[in-house]
């Protein structure tokens, strides 16, 4: 089975690489094909939804002659993860001769509905994670339904239904709000059952959320959310009480690029979030949640160089979904949650280095986690993939002494 | 039907679009050597919708046929295809054009009437086969490229012609810009043999 996957994965890399067109391939039959691209602008609320690869692959561009092909290669893909009909593009005059601006704009529709699939994503170790969603948008109201199952982002795995309303223009182009609802039936690995862990919380079997937040674009690279969440679970002991985590949110998100010499990009993107539950807000338990994150990357021409950090920190009772998880297929990929820290853990650093060159990535992925008193273990990992677009196809290995087991991951927008 | 002469069909250009409820677009049909080959005089199409999304900066693909047939609802007894991309120099505020077919030219700095009489002095249709005296007719027909006529009709290879042809053997899609002119009736003797003009590109 593993040289199975393996053996997959060498040829898919060898197809990949036969087929793959050439994303600054000159196009000569456009006149304006021989200025060069000064910037592409997108609004800060197209840019906040668009994910990473799609962000990278656009500020590739900056700094090259105009490729129209490779342009709507972007808008397109831009179109199918905004989940809009149309994404339509200007060139206009650069601020230096011989030089143009790409204005991406979304054509809002006066009604739209859609069906997607936001994630898809098979872990060898953990099984599928993946949902659906019909979102219905009028104007800059959207309603989003669906369903998912997830084993990726938490201890347990969840299954259930979301929703979610969203006025994606509150007065102004600065503010945004939204709305979440969920509700989630919890299982749990046998591991995590049988291992007590983050005091005297205990397993749920079912949870609903309420998320009412609000986000304000401060500028075109700093935004602030602030709200309030509202969860309430069943414990698994059926004789005891629902119990309920009510915390106030606040998350401050920045992001920026900056243009080096010829074609060389660097993108900076920083955030922190809190979750503080209090019994002000009525909550049963008192914790407070912190989470810093840092992304650096470095792109010259096809080749990309990023490094990403990420640091958590929950104190007080917090519950168990509020608690950190490594060993995912995003987060220390090639090791097993379960092995790692069944119940997740209140602390965390996690680091992962990527060197991409066109299609292929490569990565180191270093962390640990662990409880307040513990000792602290930090793990390693490597792992080598292909990302095309939103598609992902990896395999990942745990550094660790005796019998290592690879872990191959496939996915959608991961 | 006395002579036909060429006011005649001079005038049976501008009359056959209105009959057939077209925009009146109005092309006037010249020998040059073997080659039949049509000048817009009242023949636009880089206008409107076209003309917006060129000087929005990105290039646009408009296939071109002109067919001659011995009646006007008759099938085509001779046809020539071509394909040509277009765009507008957002600097120099003219356009380009690339001629893709069998024939290779481009053509820079043009004005939009220069560019859409370029692409249709560089659409030719062989004299050979056609009688003398015999009247024919002479349809010309612009479509803006769908995407999915792109995959047909541009190979690894280049364009192929004949997939070009199939795709005017159907009626263009629902959306797709199109345009079309008739000159006809008319005889080869009728038409003044101009000296072969040496193109440039």
């Amino acid at each position: 089975m593993k040289f199975g996957l393996i053996s997959l994965l060498i040829s898919g890399i060898s197809l990949w690489g036969g087929n793959q067109q050439p994303l600054l391939q000159p196009i000569e039959y456009n006149v304006n094909s021989r200025y060069t691209v000064e910037s592409i602008d997108v609004s800060p609320e197209i840019e906040s939804r668009i994910s990473r690869g799609l962000k990278h692959d656009l500020q590739i561009l900056i700094g090259q002659k105009l490729n129209p092909t490779a342009l709507n290669d972007l808008a397109r893909r831009m179109r199918d993860e905004l989940k809009v009909r149309t994404v339509s593009q200007k060139l206009l005059r650069g601020t230096a001769p011989e030089h143009v601006r790409v204005v991406m704009e979304v054509a809002h529709k006066r009604g739209e509905f859609d069906l997607s699939v936001p994630r898809l994503l098979y872990n060898s170790s953990q099984g599928w994670t993946g949902g659906v969603d019909a979102t219905a948008v009028m104007g800059n109201h959207a309603i989003t339904a669906g369903l998912l199952s997830n084993n990726e982002d938490l201890a347990e795995r969840y299954t259930g239904v979301r929703a979610r309303y969203e006025d994606r223009r509150l007065g102004n182009d600065r503010l945004r709000f939204q709305f979440d609802f969920a509700s989630y039936h919890d299982q749990w690995s046998p591991t995590a059952s049988a291992n007590p862990a983050g005091g005297s919380l205990g397993l749920y079997r079912s949870r609903q959320s309420f998320e009412p937040v609000a986000t304000v674009a401060l500028n075109k690279e700093l935004s602030f959310s602030f709200g309030a969440g509202f969860q309430r679970f069943d414990p698994e002991l059926r004789s005891a009480h629902t119990q309920s985590a009510n915390a106030a949110i606040t998350a401050l998100r920045y992001q920026g690029r900056f243009e080096g010499w010829g074609a060389d990009q660097q993108e900076l993107e920083a955030g922190y979030s809190l979750r503080a539950g209090t019994k002000f807000l009525n909550s049963d338990l008192a914790y407070v949640r912190h989470r810093w994150m840092l992304r650096y990357s470095f792109t010259k021409g096809r080749q990309t160089v990023s490094d990403q950090f990420i640091a958590g920190l929950a104190t007080g009772q917090a519950p168990l979904f509020e608690r950190y998880v490594l060993g995912t297929g995003t987060m220390l990929r090639g090791w097993d949650k379960d092995d790692l820290d069944p119940r997740g853990g209140s602390r965390m650093v996690y680091n992962s280095l990527e060197y991409r060159y066109s299609v292929v990535d490569v990565f180191y992925e270093t962390g640990a986690i662990w409880d307040s008193g513990q000792d602290l273990g930090i793990h390693h990992s490597v792992g080598v993939g292909l990302r095309k677009n939103s598609f992902l196809i990896a395999m990942a290995f745990p550094v660790k002494g005796g019998r290592a087991t690879p872990v191959f991951l496939v996915g959608l927008n991961y | 039907m006395g002579g036909v002469t060429r006011r005649w069909w001079l005038l049976a250009s501008f009359g056959a679009p209105l009959a057939w409820g077209l925009a009146p677009q109005v092309v006037r049909v010249r020998l040059d050597g073997d080659d039949l080959r049509v000048t817009p005089v009242q023949f636009h199409f880089l206008t409107g919708k076209s003309l917006e999304k060129l000087k929005d900066g990105f290039s646009m693909v408009f296939l071109a046929q002109l067919s001659a047939s011995g009646e006007l609802n008759e099938p085509a007894m001779k046809r020539a295809v071509d394909r040509f991309i277009v765009s507008y120099d957002i600097w120099e505020e003219k356009f380009a054009v690339t001629q893709t077919g069998n024939e290779r030219a481009k053509a820079v700095n043009l004005s939009a009437p220069a560019a859409e009489a370029w692409c249709l002095d560089h659409l030719a249709l062989g004299i050979a086969g056609l009688a003398a005296d015999k009247p024919f007719w002479i349809r010309l027909e612009l479509r803006a490229e769908d995407p999915r006529d792109q995959a047909v009709v541009v190979g690894e290879s280049g364009l192929n012609l004949t997939r070009l042809i199939e795709v005017f053997s159907n009626p263009a899609r629902a959306q797709q810009m199109r345009w079309e002119a008739v000159a006809g009736p008319m005889r080869l003797t009728d038409l003044k043999r101009e000296r072969r003009s040496s193109r440039s590109g």
